[in-house]
């Protein structure tokens, strides 16, 4: 416990998050559709199939938190997959023949800056 | 000057029987192949097919196919060449693959690749010929081309080495 | 497979590791000079209810103010000129985008910084620089009026200038976020008496209090920054922070289909956590009380190995660190995590976005 005081040390890293995190939620059009977070995802893989086939959709992304009921989730991606996603989640726009949009509220390279999302009082995530 | 850089592949088309391959035609490969595109990489990769991209050359008899893509995107149109199985032709399948020999960056180095490439062929045709006349058509065909491979070095030297840029 | 699909902006994570008892350390000027907080949020291991003094400091954070439609060349008011000659004075333009609008920030300093759109920057006509993040042509210019200048008193030509653009050429309003805090007494009717002729609220940071049950929880060696050895490296653990901040589950296998986080090895588990998060519009010398308290604490037997502190800036805010220019670009991240141990060593994460500079 009694150790001496570390010196100093400073360490800089450029780019050294591999994974990029994003903020989405699903918006349908007219009805909503009740969506568990298995079938949220399956959405999502279809959507990238459509986009950029079996061989460019074959990326691994992980769904962290999904809520069912305001149809949000965090999505975790790899660095070289985010574009791909993100571009898949702007031209999804069904999902069972239910007219429906994917809003990208926040993108991060690290978890910890999307805590600011997360907040009760519901006004715009940019501002206070 | 600059100008928009395209990588020519030259491709066999490989097929069960040599029928197959009088129904080749552009439009039939062309549709082939953004068939596979989309599958392999979704309506991306077939939008990177309909820029620039086209069927330069088919030869019907041989079976020879040279395709034309952007420099930028061919090795991701290159990737879907594999799984293209089978081509639709007036109303017939063509069940065939793609066996791409070489690629250049002008039809000129494609050219010149096709001659030596068909040259070594014969060679190899050789020892698989059964009759003697056979053999006798084999032997003449290479004395040909022999005799055509030193006035093409000839002329080579003259107008020096240019347009030579391959990849692998 | 096509590399510009695969690239993206980049992302600057600095990690630094000394002792609060070292004389030379700044940690109190990386505390101090970031300047517009927007979310604080405090993880304490081992613990089930929020200390009594900590809880205590929380309770003495200043209120903010929110004022609407207030001009900006309001601040160029002998009144208020002289309240912000004073130090301590924060000011950020509330609800306004710093990639679209115009944003408009007062840091402690006096600088009164003004980050605008092409069209209003022309029609200002006061001198700035174009912004350093930019695609190809200058869209958004800075401007930095020295409020503490000795030539921008009220009745010089510099002053009246600077009124004539504020006041007449383009008069700018805008929603602002104000809090004060006087580095001596307690002057708290000063800043009501200043706005009485505007609209305005006094809002209170908003506290939430979370106790967290067994949870796993990485190994952390105070003097093993990088995690070579004992811990984790500075990134997973920023990670697992944020995890635990979002109720992000940590237990998922390898094989599941919709999710592979695990928190980062090696971990232990713990009985309880507590988070509390502070949000508002939050002056650096809260966030500097806040951490004196905690160092406090900890020297205290009997309470945890370490504590962290994590401080968010305002995405859209025209600065993070000190006067260096911020953007959004796709996040807007500047945030800081401070680990205490309780041999009063610290490491200090301060990360950004891709429209920012190093951090100091």
């Amino acid at each position: 416990m009694d150790e001496e005081p570390s010196s100093y040390e400073r360490v800089a890293y450029k780019n050294d998050s591999v994974y990029h995190y994003m903020k989405i939620c699903l918006i349908f059009g007219n009805e909503r559709k009740p969506l568990s977070a298995e079938q949220f995802k399956q959405l999502i893989i279809s959507g990238l199939k459509e986009l950029y086939g079996e061989v460019g959709a074959a990326f691994p992304f992980d769904v962290l938190t999904f809520d069912q009921f305001v149809l949000s989730a965090i999505l975790r991606v790899y660095n070289n997959g985010l574009v791909k996603l993100w571009s898949a989640l702007t031209l999804i726009g069904s999902c069972e023949n239910e007219s429906c949009a994917f809003r990208v509220t926040q993108v991060s390279s690290s978890v910890s800056k999307l805590i600011l999302v997360l907040k009760s009082t519901g006004t715009s995530c940019r501002s206070l | 000057m600059v100008r928009i850089k395209y990588r020519y592949l030259l491709c066999e088309v490989c097929v069960s029987e040599r029928s197959g391959l009088q129904m080749l035609a552009e439009r039939p490969i062309y549709d082939a192949l953004r068939a596979a595109l989309g599958k392999a990489h979704g309506a991306h990769g077939a939008a990177l097919l309909s820029v620039g991209s086209s069927v330069t050359y088919v030869n019907a008899y041989t079976g020879v196919v040279l395709l034309r893509f952007r420099k930028a995107h061919y090795r991701l149109l290159w990737s879907a060449l594999p799984f293209v199985t089978s081509i639709w032709s007036r109303g017939q399948k063509v069940p065939c693959f793609f066996n791409c020999v070489h690629i250049g960056g002008t039809i000129r180095t494609c050219q010149k690749f096709l001659v030596r490439y068909s040259r070594q062929q014969l060679c190899r045709m050789l020892p698989h010929c059964k009759t003697e006349a056979e053999k006798q058509e084999v032997r003449r065909a290479v004395l040909s081309c022999s005799l055509n491979k030193f006035r093409e070095e000839e002329e080579d030297n003259d107008f020096g080495e240019d347009g030579e840029e391959t990849e692998a | 497979m096509s590399s510009h699909l695969e690239k993206c902006a980049r992302s600057l994570l600095v990690c630094e590791k000394s002792s609060f008892m070292n004389e030379a350390s700044r940690h109190e000027t990386h505390v101090c000079k970031h300047s517009f907080n927007y979310k604080i949020s405090v993880l304490i291991p081992e613990c089930g209810v929020l200390p009594a003094d900590i809880a205590n400091v929380i309770s003495h954070f200043k209120s903010y103010f929110l004022v609407r439609d207030l001009p900006v060349y309001k601040f160029l008011d002998a009144k208020f000129l002289d309240t912000v000659k004073k130090g301590g004075f924060y000011a950020l333009s509330y609800k306004t985008r710093i990639d679209e609008d115009n944003v408009v920030a007062l840091l402690s300093s006096g600088h009164l910084v003004l980050s605008l759109d092409k069209d209003t920057y022309q029609q200002l006509g006061l001198e700035g620089k174009p912004s350093e993040y930019k695609h190809r042509k200058d869209m958004r210019y800075v401007v930095t009026v020295d409020l503490t200048d000795k030539s921008l008193v009220p009745g010089t030509k510099r002053f009246q200038q600077v009124l004539l653009s504020l006041k007449e050429r383009v008069p700018l309003k805008s929603d602002f976020l104000l809090t004060r805090c006087p580095p001596g007494a307690e002057e708290d009717g000063e800043l009501q008496a200043l706005l009485s002729q505007h609209t305005y609220e006094e809002c209170r940071p908003t506290v939430i209090s979370r106790s967290l049950t067994d949870i796993p929880r990485p190994s952390l060696h105070p003097s093993d920054l990088r995690g070579n050895a004992h811990s984790c490296t500075p990134v997973q653990f920023l990670e697992w922070l944020g995890s635990v901040n979002l109720n992000i589950r940590c237990n998922n296998s390898a094989s599941s289909f919709l999710s592979t986080y695990v928190c980062p090895e090696p971990c232990a588990t713990v009985n309880k956590v507590l988070l509390c998060t502070v949000t508002g519009f939050i002056p650096p010398e809260d966030v500097y009380a806040l951490l004196q308290e905690l160092r406090r604490c900890l020297a205290e037997p009997g309470f945890t190995d370490w504590v962290s502190l994590t401080v968010h800036g305002f995405a859209d805010s025209p600065v993070s660190w000190g006067a260096a220019e911020h953007g959004f670009l796709k996040g807007g991240e500047n945030f800081y995590n401070l680990v205490c141990f309780k041999n009063q060593d610290y490491w200090l994460h301060m990360a950004t976005g891709s429209q920012d500079g190093c951090p100091p």
